[in-house]
């Protein structure tokens, strides 16, 4: 983690029609189990103040032109993109009533002239744990490092550390993974 | 051909094919019992099957649990008929009339709704979107146009708002500080469901769709597509099952109903409230995790049964969860319920008395707050709701505390139903085997989400397609009154009245979005909602 950052990240949460499971994660996200202002994160009220822009659902065309406006008005340093749908569009990818997620409005939105966050985080998930928004937060934030699986220091493991730990497994080397989380 | 009905008598559903001329006088005679009102409409493209459009209105005889459909064929060469509005005088019937106008392309004489209701505005003419032979792809896209518009007077409530979690309009027109009316301009998650699903799952995927029609209550419409289609097909689930779908619908319902009431705190600007009924809820939502893998969306149904299990240390780590978040939960909620800041915003308002909200279709805690004693569990026991007791909370205030305490209520007897099935689950196979699929079978199952009465109806099709799925979520008869409770409040009380309700919109907006014609808002008048 780093140790000190020049200011506090301020969220606005924008909902383009997604179903719901990304915006009560991202609500349980801001409860106190996990406290996201510990590290200066706040939900604003008007996307005149946010830095960052949480981004879920999968475009529908009625919510588009609002849309098209927030990222006018906030003009966000970051977007963090939540959920499937508003990564790529999810399921809803081909269907007739949606645009498909962040990108194609980027896209859009270059098209249009209007100015486009440089930092984009995409947090895949159906819906994504509360954890993982705010780990992905932190990382938008700058508060620490994106981990890759190129530099071997994924959160999840990679097909040689799953070998390895199997292979430990056997010899009752490491430690049984906890059973209450199937 | 015709279609085959026979799984519907099981499932205490009436059927009842008429024509267009008859309809009026079939319809009088079911609404002469006074048990019974108009649930929703749909149609469907039946040219495939017997050269006709279609249309079907569903009626619900709440405290007998009966259903009556009401099956109409239409001409698709003039494809208009009498509208039912000025017989039942609901709300409801406008939104599916002209979801069946807009989708399936047919005219209803004498409603009220003119203008586009269902299709985005960027949408092109003359094409409906739902019939068979409806061309494919997207439409065009021009954002521009929508942007160009000037704003209208009036004060905004949404889309996207801080008392709302989800883009939806509401415009409030003000004398002073009192909302003399409202325009509701909703229908902004709407995501073409219904024809994903006909097009491109097979039955046995739908689940997976219906699972994300809502994120808070999509087990509720998974389990009852899956009733839909076991009706529909004549399949018998094994009890356990029945069980562990009681369980996770319970879950549900108890984190459904604490997130309402931290909402509605956060709406009254009690956000200490918020954050401790949050912190309440993580415990049922790691129940859920413990069963399915998952904190929202579980993906255990599937027709015939489940696919997870329960063991005995599982059942008593869920049952410890989630006694500890409803007692918690529970207890703060009703300390809170006694601030002065949460108690003089909720008391007296939003007052929905009991013929009223009969009269607008108001389902679940809506009703149950204004004195309607509805339940679909009780009344028309689903899963394993038979062999559990338990009690229907309801008040006679109709007021936003009423709604508020009645949530509390309902998540104490949902704890007391999950003690009783998790005591001892039958021991039986968890899906029922060698299922034989039927084309043209219908099926309508109904079930008790945490907002209200849910309906699924379907018609199986050709290579195990759907050939139609219709969903009618509570929300949609509920965010009808609302304009009724918004109108003669000061403006300030307008987020909490809504809030009190409990809309979810990605529920009822799974295939509709309030009109723009030719790029031109038409303004509905609270009159035109409310008024006949």
């Amino acid at each position: 983690m780093k140790p000190k950052r020049m200011k506090s990240v301020w969220l606005y949460h924008l909902n383009t029609g997604g179903c719901n499971a990304c915006d009560i994660e991202v609500l349980a996200a801001l409860s106190p189990r996990y406290d996201p202002e510990r590290f200066g994160m706040k939900l604003v009220e008007s996307p005149r103040h946010a830095d960052v822009i949480i981004f879920t659902g999968p475009v529908t065309y009625q919510a588009l032109p609002r849309a098209i406006e927030v990222f006018r008005v906030a003009r966000p340093i970051g977007v963090l993109a939540v959920g499937a749908c508003a990564c790529g569009g999810g399921i809803w990818h081909d269907s007739a009533a949606v645009l498909g997620g962040l990108d194609p409005l980027l896209e859009l939105l270059k098209k249009m002239g209007v100015k486009v966050p440089e930092k984009i985080v995409k947090l895949p998930g159906c819906p994504p744990r509360p954890h993982a928004i705010l780990y992905a937060a932190a990382v938008l934030a700058g508060v620490i490092e994106p981990r890759s699986a190129a530099s071997g220091q994924s959160r999840y493991s990679s097909p040689s550390q799953i070998a390895e730990r199997l292979a430990h497994r056997e010899t009752g080397e490491a430690q049984e993974p906890s059973q209450q989380h199937r | 051909m015709k279609l085959a009905v026979e799984g519907l008598k099981k499932n205490n559903v009436e059927y009842i094919e008429t024509t267009r001329t008859q309809l009026k006088h079939v319809v009088e005679n079911i609404l002469s019992d006074k048990e019974c009102r108009l649930s929703t409409c749909l149609a469907y493209d039946g040219r495939g099957i017997d050269g006709a459009l279609h249309v079907a209105y569903i009626f619900t005889c709440h405290r007998e649990g009966r259903h009556i459909i009401v099956d109409v064929p239409v001409d698709p060469a003039t494809a208009s008929m009498d509208s039912l509005y000025p017989l039942t005088g609901s709300p409801a019937c406008t939104w599916c009339e002209a979801e069946a106008r807009d989708l399936y392309g047919i005219k209803f004489r004498g409603n009220p709704w003119k203008g586009r209701l269902v299709l985005p505005d960027t949408w092109p003419k003359n094409i409906h979107p739902m019939r068979k032979d409806a061309p494919r792809g997207k439409p065009p896209v021009e954002p521009e146009k929508a942007l160009k518009k000037k704003p209208r007077p009036g004060i905004p409530l949404g889309p996207y708002h801080p008392a709302l979690h989800e883009p939806e309009y509401f415009e409030l027109h003000v004398i002073g500080e009192k909302v003399v009316d409202v325009w509701y301009r909703g229908f902004f998650v709407y995501r073409g469901i219904e024809k994903l699903a006909e097009d491109r799952f097979l039955y046995h995927q739908v689940p997976f769709l219906a699972e994300r029609i809502c994120g808070i209550c999509g087990f509720v419409h998974s389990t009852t597509y899956c009733m839909a289609v076991e009706a529909a097909l004549g399949i018998e689930v094994p009890e356990r099952a029945k069980y562990i779908r009681t369980v996770l619908l319970e879950l549900e319902r108890i984190h459904s109903h604490l997130l309402c009431t931290a909402a509605i705190l956060h709406t009254v600007g009690y956000d200490t409230g918020f954050m401790h009924i949050m912190n309440a809820r993580e415990e049922v939502m790691d129940a859920a995790e413990i069963i399915t893998g998952n904190r929202k969306t579980y993906s255990a149904n599937t027709p015939g049964g489940v696919r997870v299990d329960i063991d005995e240390s599982m059942a008593r780590t869920i049952l410890e969860k989630a006694e500890k978040a409803v007692t918690k939960g529970v207890k703060l909620a009703r300390e809170y319920a006694e601030l002065d800041e949460v108690k003089t915003r909720l008391e007296e308002t939003g007052i929905l008395d009991r013929k009223d909200a009969w009269k607008w279709g108001a389902l679940g805690p809506v009703a149950r707050a204004s004195g309607i004693d509805i339940d679909m569990r009780r009344d028309k026991p689903y899963a394993a709701y038979e062999n559990v007791e338990f009690e229907v909370p309801v008040m006679d205030e109709g007021d936003s505390m009423a709604r508020y305490m009645i949530r509390l209520e309902e998540a104490l007897e949902s704890l007391k139903i999950l003690k009783q099935v998790l005591k001892d689950l039958p021991k039986t196979p968890l899906r029922a085997e060698g299922q034989d699929y039927k084309p043209f079978h219908v099926g309508l199952a109904a079930s008790e989400a945490p907002r209200g009465e849910c309906l699924h109806y379907i018609i199986t099709g050709r290579g195990k397609r759907l050939w139609r799925w219709k969903i009618r979520s509570p929300t949609y008869n509920n965010l009808a009154l609302l304009p009724n409770l918004l109108v003669d409040r000061p403006l300030a009380d307008a987020p909490v009245i809504l809030m009190s309700i409990d809309p979810c919109f990605s529920c009822t907006d799974r295939v509709i979005l309030v009109e723009l014609d030719k790029g031109r808002r038409r303004s509905v008048s609270l009159a035109r909602l409310t008024r006949p």
